[in-house]
């Protein structure tokens, strides 16, 4: 079975919602849809508190070609342009406050009624960026700015993520095994856009179902291939590294090995945009964790407030970390006063006995980072330069090409936080970087 | 840099607060393997336990003394140290009780008591805590222990218990000379191994030979080397390369004089090499990080262990061949830098 | 015994004849002044003047005639002592100093979470935007400490930093460190600055922090010189440039906020040249002045805060400052 070089096997721990079919969230009385939810120019409001809003309708618009619009995931009215905190980045944030009708009424012609293979490609790059879709993996970056290389890119490899490989998160999962067809029409409608005949839909063999129930719906011009298990498979680099053998440049991306890589939540999401002229503002989250008295996979709209996720969910056990994403990469929250975004792919309560909270010791030189590390660096040079903020020497040792997929941390015996080493000196990079 | 954990709530008044908060914050990842330095430790001493247990059958209490005084004094030393430095007390990481351990396993049974702890001493404060703790040392503290009491007290460290059962009750242990200290007295005083009869190979590969109390027992020690590789301890790129080489070259010398030389068979299970390249080269602080290093570390070990057994003053080689080495591990580490995802070439 | 004694004195001597030649033919060619510069430098490399250490800059001062004195860390007598050396005078820069605008020690305020990580306020700051509940206020964990070359910062006991002012230099390496933006370089002839920089309102800072700005504005209105601006978003700026120092914003703030360098000095009048105009006693803002007109003033030490406003306007030169 196809793989890359380095990487780890942490527990999967997935059987705690793997098998647990999509729950339909109920509809909130009040949402936070913040304003950036995505990577590059924050949107824009046009509309004001005392405003009426439809679902669908657009909330903030794009400032720029790298930025999306937010939409209202339901009707009701524009309570004020207040603040939230933003999860990313723990800082309060701009967001538009909704408080809902309980009508729930779609924006006059929503949804719509369109064969997206009879649009021209122009029309669905305009669908896909006005329906706000971005990637849904957890980067959240603009899909029609991925899918629009410039024109001296050649692409020739289209491949669908569905690998998943963080652990305790199934929203992928179930996702292709409850509506495979949103997937694979998504699918479809990518490859139009990028004058593709061919696809592969890459999914980790930890999903038997999901890869025998896609092989089985599946046209013959998307294959479906089974990868071994093993993180961090699912990111993109090391993706196209197993299914095709190239490697991306330093400081490169996808588009210079002629590949684009789509999440299988952002097909489907493309297809909603294309087909129907839905702007994405619901999404499949898995609620999981064992800080969780029940966990649940949701589909959930944006904007809805955690507290209320959590209480759907049984409520919290004991718990020391609230986390958004999966346990790898994702990004601890302190309070529970935050809402669902379009990149919250997971919902992670982590008991202390789950969690690492022990002090870091000197670096032994072990070796297992180097043996992790899908990147061919050496973590545990990056974490020593780290603790002396010596950001320049970093960068010569391949800093850069850091992606902080967590593997080293997971395996240092001396409890090292390489990666918030890396992101210290990064940060110190930027910002001596930004003196100059 | 010091950092901020909720493992030590007297240190840290942050397990206090978050107790009044609902969680912690840390950057991802937020999970971990449950492999720490602690555990490593245990398994590095549950793998010299055979070796050990070996040296305590065939040399009796005074081995089991040795041990004992051996592990003591370097737990207390470097507690001592870092409680006079004013540095946080790390003694329960296990490195100081392993290296107390391999110290002793490295030294005659014979060994007086303030012997060891002067050994302890050198390994603890002069090759590891002065050099700053635990992944600073460039030298493997237990063999710096070691060569500095070879130096110092030649006859101490050359006078090897004749091995005889653990229920034997002799009263005084007669002394002997080891197998390669044998075999180097008959190459340099008469110039043939046949001088030297009493040469085998079942004795050194069970243990039934005088030699340091851990190094006897070839078989022991591959048992708990092979513990090591499996549990994923080390890897077997060390221990393999540099027996290979030792293999390679006595085994050409000896195709080509096998008068004048003993045969890979005899090198590989007599004196101190497969303690050495399971349990002393394979030590993580002191050899490469890469693969790769580790081929060319061992590689070098072997030649220059090989060098001072055949034509060096002293009949065995590999503390001073893993010494030496250590000193190229920086350059080697430079050397052999992993290739990157995505060079651009 | 001979023959020892001769290879080993050749050797030597071989040697010998080696380095001297060596040290004549390598030597680097300097300008002998600029050694004596670099000796009256501090030598702690900090980087302030712009250059790559002290030597450097020792370099471009003594080769470069145009050269301006750049370094903040000298003294009066190194400067002397380099302008000695260079033939020209060379000014210094008002002397800067280091101070730590928050008071907002852990004792005083919350923490929204448990922070895990390496003990560094700059780490810290990049992990949901730092334990601290206050987003303006000081992290605490010593990054300012460890930076400064002049190891003029230490972390008190209560938690915060403090600076040490006889080895501050003003080089502003703690000032770029800090991911908070705390630390201000002040003239060390200015006195007082304000120790908040918080632009939350009042009402938003009460349950992050007991002792900020509250930002009630009565600096503001006692200031004689209309040196301190605060609004309820922002809390008090004191401008060093109109600063006098009189000290009565230290004596109006109601949280104690702002903080001084230094105790001013209580006065008193000299009796003999006192020609009791009562001038003194007007413009005292203390009314720790009284008297009787035609005889000498009497300063009551009790209410003097200090500010010096009397011994500006005394016309007789008959006030002076007290140790008291």
């Amino acid at each position: 079975m196809k793989t890359f070089k380095g990487g780890i096997h942490p527990p999967e721990e997935k059987q705690l919602v793997k098998d647990n079919p999509i729950v339909d969230f109920p509809l909130s009385s009040r949402y936070h849809v913040l304003v950036q939810q995505h990577l590059g120019a924050p949107a824009k409001p046009v509309v004001k508190a005392g405003d009426e809003v439809k679902k669908g309708q657009v909330l903030s618009e794009p400032l720029g070609f790298v930025s999306v619009p937010v939409h209202a995931p339901t009707s009701g009215r524009v309570r004020e342009i207040g603040r939230i905190v933003h999860p990313v980045t723990g800082l309060l944030a701009p967001c538009i406050v909704i408080d809902a009708d309980g009508r729930d009424e779609w924006a006059h012609g929503l949804p719509l009624e369109r064969d997206p293979f009879a649009m021209s490609r122009e029309e669905l790059m305009d669908a896909i960026k006005a329906a706000g879709v971005v990637g849904m993996g957890g980067a959240t970056f603009p899909t029609h700015v991925k899918l629009s290389p410039p024109k001296d890119k050649t692409i020739d490899t289209f491949i669908v993520n569905g690998a998943e490989c963080e652990p305790y998160l199934s929203s992928d999962h179930r996702l292709m095994l409850e509506q495979p067809e949103r997937v694979l029409k998504g699918t479809g409608v990518i490859m139009k856009v990028l004058g593709l005949n061919r696809a592969t839909i890459a999914i980790e063999a930890n999903k038997p179902d999901a890869l025998r129930l896609m092989r089985e719906k599946a046209p013959a011009e998307i294959q479906v291939e089974a990868l071994k298990v093993k993180y961090p498979q699912g990111a993109e680099k090391q993706l196209i590294n197993a299914l095709t053998g190239r490697e991306v440049p330093s400081g490169g991306l996808p588009m210079d090995v002629g590949a684009v890589v789509q999440n299988a939540g952002t097909c489907a999401a493309v297809w909603d945009a294309c087909a129907r002229g839905i702007p994405l503002i619901e999404r499949i989250t898995s609620v999981t964790g064992r800080g969780i008295m029940q966990p649940k996979n949701i589909r959930v709209r944006v904007g809805t407030p955690l507290r209320e996720v959590i209480d759907f969910c049984g409520g919290l056990n004991s718990v020391a970390k609230i986390i958004f994403g999966g346990p790898m990469m994702g990004i601890a929250q302190f309070t529970q006063d935050i809402a669902i975004m379009k990149g919250t792919s997971g919902v992670l309560v982590l008991r202390e006995e789950d969690t690492n909270i022990t002090a870091y010791s000197a670096c032994i030189s072990c070796g297992r980072c180097v043996e992790a590390c899908p990147m061919g660096l050496i973590p545990s040079v990056l974490s020593k330069l780290g603790e002396k903020g010596m950001h320049q020497k970093a960068v010569e040792n391949n800093l850069l090409d850091c992606v902080e997929c967590g593997s080293c941390t997971y395996v240092c015996p001396a409890n090292r936080p390489i990666v918030h080493f890396v992101k210290h000196l990064k940060a110190l990079s930027r910002a001596a970087g930004a003196k100059k | 840099m010091k950092n901020i954990s909720a493992s030590n709530p007297a240190e840290d008044p942050v397990k206090e607060q978050a107790a009044k908060l609902s969680v912690y914050v840390s950057s991802s990842p937020h999970v971990h393997s449950t492999e720490d330095v602690p555990w490593i430790m245990r398994q590095v001493i549950y793998a010299l336990i055979p070796g050990a247990l070996v040296g305590v059958y065939f040399f009796g209490i005074p081995a089991l003394r040795v041990i004992a005084v051996a592990i003591v004094s370097c737990v207390v030393m470097e507690a001592l140290w870092q409680k006079l430095t004013a540095s946080p007390v790390t003694i329960k990481d296990g490195s100081a009780v392993l290296t107390g351990l391999l110290l002793a396993m490295n030294l005659p049974s014979g060994a007086p008591w303030w012997l060891v702890v002067i050994g302890s001493l050198v390994a603890i404060i002069i090759a590891k805590q002065l050099f700053g703790g635990i992944g600073n040392n460039p030298f493997n503290p237990a063999l710096v222990g070691r060569v500095f009491l070879l130096i110092s007290f030649p006859v101490a460290m050359t006078t090897w218990p004749e091995p005889r059962s653990f229920f034997s009750q002799a009263a005084d242990a007669a002394t002997g000379a080891t197998p390669l200290g044998a075999l180097k007295t008959a190459i340099f005083e008469h110039g043939t191994i046949a001088a030297a009869p009493g040469l085998n190979l079942m004795d050194p590969f069970l243990g039934n030979v005088g030699g340091s109390l851990g190094e006897i027992s070839a078989l022991a020690l591959i048992l708990g080397g092979i513990y090591l590789i499996a549990r994923r301890i080390i890897t077997w790129h060390i221990p393999v390369v540099y027996i290979a080489t030792v293999a390679v070259l006595t085994g050409i010398l000896w195709l080509v004089n096998p008068e004048g030389y003993a045969s890979p068979a005899f090198h590989l299970v007599a004196g101190g090499l497969m303690l050495g390249a399971f349990f002393m080269a394979t030590d993580m602080v002191t050899s490469p990080i890469t693969n790769t290093g580790k081929v060319v570390f061992a590689i070098g070990c072997g030649v220059i262990t090989v060098v001072i057994r055949l034509w060096g003053g002293y009949p065995e080689g590999v503390s001073f061949a893993i010494l030496i080495m250590n000193a190229f591990v920086p350059l080697i580490n430079r050397a052999t830098k992993p290739a990157k995802f995505g060079a651009v070439r | 015994m001979i023959s020892s004694i001769l290879l080993l004195g050749g050797i030597g001597f071989l040697a010998a004849l080696v380095l001297g030649i060596s040290a004549v033919t390598f030597a680097v060619k300097m300008d002998p002044r600029e050694q004596e510069v670099l000796d009256q430098l501090p030598g702690a490399n900090c980087g302030a003047c712009g250059y790559a250490g002290c030597a450097a800059f020792a370099h471009e001062i003594t080769v470069n005639p145009e050269a301006e004195m750049a370094c903040p860390a000298v003294n009066e007598k190194a400067l002397e002592a380099i302008s000695a050396v260079l033939g020209r005078s060379l000014g210094g820069s008002a002397p800067l100093i280091a101070c730590i605008r928050c008071k907002g020690a852990p004792a005083e305020t919350t923490n929204r979470y448990g922070y895990i990580g390496p003990k560094d306020c700059r780490a810290a700051q990049i992990v949901a935007g730092g334990p601290k509940g206050c987003q303006y206020g000081c992290l605490g964990l010593g990054t300012c400490e460890e930076v400064c070359p002049f190891e003029a910062i230490i972390m008190g006991e209560d938690g915060l930093p403090r600076v040490i002012e006889s080895l501050c230099t003003g080089c502003g390496k703690c000032v770029s460190a800090c991911p908070r933006g705390i630390i201000q370089l002040i003239p060390r002839t200015g006195n007082y600055w304000v120790g908040c920089v918080s632009k939350d309102t009042a009402k938003e800072m009460k349950p992050l922090c007991k002792v900020g700005c509250i930002k009630c504005g009565i600096c503001g209105d006692v200031c004689p010189f209309d040196a301190i601006t605060v609004s309820k978003t922002a809390s008090a700026e004191i401008d060093q440039d109109k600063c006098q120092r009189c000290g009565l914003c230290v004596s109006a703030c109601p949280t104690g906020v702002i903080s001084a360098l230094s105790v001013p000095r209580k006065v008193h009048i000299i009796a003999e040249k006192c020609k009791g105009c009562s001038i003194c006693e007007q413009v005292c803002p203390a009314e720790a002045i009284s008297g009787k007109v035609k005889e000498p003033y009497l300063v009551n030490e009790g209410k003097c805060i200090g500010c010096g406003l009397c011994i500006e306007k005394c016309p007789s030169d008959a006030i002076e400052r007290i140790i008291s």
